[in-house]
């Protein structure tokens, strides 16, 4: 029997979906931050500080950041945690994870370990972190399901899993100009800056395919999380989800 | 905003001052201020607090109904008994474990007067405004990484003045 899911707004085979993601993220990896503060006009680190504040993270802790990508979060993390802590980026990609690299190189932070891995088989040991995040990479997940079964996972028993990702804006005169933004400006950017319009095309699709605030909710309770609550940023474009293992 | 600030503040001082939260491990507080309608849940875990909107998932090992006045009055010490006996508050539930939380209130030197204004409806803008002049106005060596601090963790902003104070001795 033949299954399908979604890539944007095209059907797939299971199979095909995560090596279309990569080909996307191999693609606007060398221009990833720079495209990232273009259309979101500078927000998502506003949205990426809220998430570190909202994280319960202390001295010493243990934290993986899943599709870590460039290393925002990571790298804030890191302050957070101190000598005594420890931080794991990891990302399914490669050439992501290489511009994490550089980038928190460039931060001067040599102690963040990199880990190539899908999220929906962690190689890390049951109970490890005190803190899992994942910030717009659940989306391009084939089986997010699975990926919050394996978060909850390696969190230890009152560890808090973030999830920060695009969601549903629900004030009508605002989703009309949202759409305009990510369907015709966003792809005519990703032209523009990284010469890449298909890609952006996918991001801005994908944004629409992923799970609404209550059902991203309800995946995370079902994975095994004793609570879930969720924060709605810039009017819903972006919820942050915090969810804690009890 | 506001369960933020408070569950911010409350581990920020169990982790300063190393104080052992053990023995609430994996208890939950309801805290419910009646007359501002203010809901809190209270969860122990990992050593730390969390300060969740709602707990449909388990249920709370003490319900506390207070009103604002007491719920003050717990943050700067006041005791249980004494307000137990003025009928301010009522415990269904473990006494001890509310005991142990309202002692944590006590210490964290909170100052809810001001975050209960925001909640009830102050601009949050004008108390970034005077957080920031007032760190400005202090003379510490690194007062513009400070500043810097505090406008990237904007939440730390609302509580004032006492994490200002904690600030200007750690710099000093
Ligand atoms: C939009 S980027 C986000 C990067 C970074 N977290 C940030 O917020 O800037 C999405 C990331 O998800 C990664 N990714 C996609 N599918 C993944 C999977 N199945 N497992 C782990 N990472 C994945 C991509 O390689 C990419 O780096």
């Amino acid at each position: 029997m033949d299954k399908t899911t979604h890539f944007g707004f095209k059907q797939v085979d299971v199979e095909k979906k995560q090596g279309l993601v990569k080909g996307v993220f191999d693609s606007v990896a060398g221009k990833y931050d720079l495209m990232n503060d273009v259309m979101s006009m500078g927000t998502h680190r506003l949205w990426k500080n809220y998430t570190i504040s909202s994280s319960n993270v202390s001295e010493g802790d243990h934290v993986l950041d899943i599709a870590g990508g460039t290393g925002d979060l990571a790298i804030k993390f890191r302050k957070k945690v101190g000598d005594s802590g420890k931080v794991i980026l990891s990302d399914i990609n490669g050439s992501m994870l290489n511009e994490g690299r550089k980038n928190l190189l460039n931060h001067g932070i040599i102690d963040v370990d990199f880990v190539q891995a899908n999220a929906e088989s962690l190689p890390f040991e049951d109970n490890t972190f005190d803190c899992v995040s994942i910030a717009f990479g659940l989306r391009n997940v084939t089986n997010k399901d699975v990926a919050l079964q394996q978060m909850y996972r390696v969190l230890k028993k009152g560890g808090t899993l973030l999830v920060l990702e695009f969601s549903k804006v629900e004030n009508e005169m605002l989703k009309k100009i949202y759409d305009l933004y990510s369907f015709n400006v966003i792809p005519k950017f990703g032209e523009f800056f990284a010469n890449d319009e298909d890609s952006y095309q996918y991001l801005a699709e994908s944004i629409r395919k992923h799970p609404d605030q209550e059902t991203l909710k309800s995946m995370a309770l079902d994975a095994g999380f004793g609570f879930c609550e969720y924060h709605n940023l810039t009017g819903g474009i972006v919820a942050l989800h915090k969810a804690i293992k009890t | 905003m506001f369960r933020l600030a408070i569950e911010r503040a409350l581990n920020h001082m169990i982790n300063v001052n190393s104080i052992n939260i053990d023995r609430l491990d994996n208890s939950l507080v309801s805290l419910y201020v009646d007359d501002i309608d203010l809901k809190l849940f209270f969860l122990c875990l990992n050593s730390r607090i969390f300060v969740i909107e709602n707990s449909e998932q388990k249920e709370a090992n003490v319900d506390i109904t207070l009103n604002k006045k007491a719920f003050l009055s717990l943050f700067k010490g006041a005791s249980f008994e004494d307000l137990i006996e003025s009928e301010d508050i009522e415990i269904n539930g473990s006494i001890k474990t509310a005991q142990q939380l309202a002692d944590l209130f006590a210490l964290s030197s909170i100052d809810i007067e001001e975050l209960i204004s925001q909640y009830t409806g102050d601009v949050i803008a004008h108390q970034i405004g005077r957080t920031i002049d007032r760190i400005k106005d202090s003379s510490t060596q690194d007062k513009d990484s400070l500043i810097e601090s505090l406008k990237n963790e904007f939440t730390t902003l609302l509580i004032a003045p006492s994490r200002s104070k904690f600030f200007k001795k750690r710099a000093s």
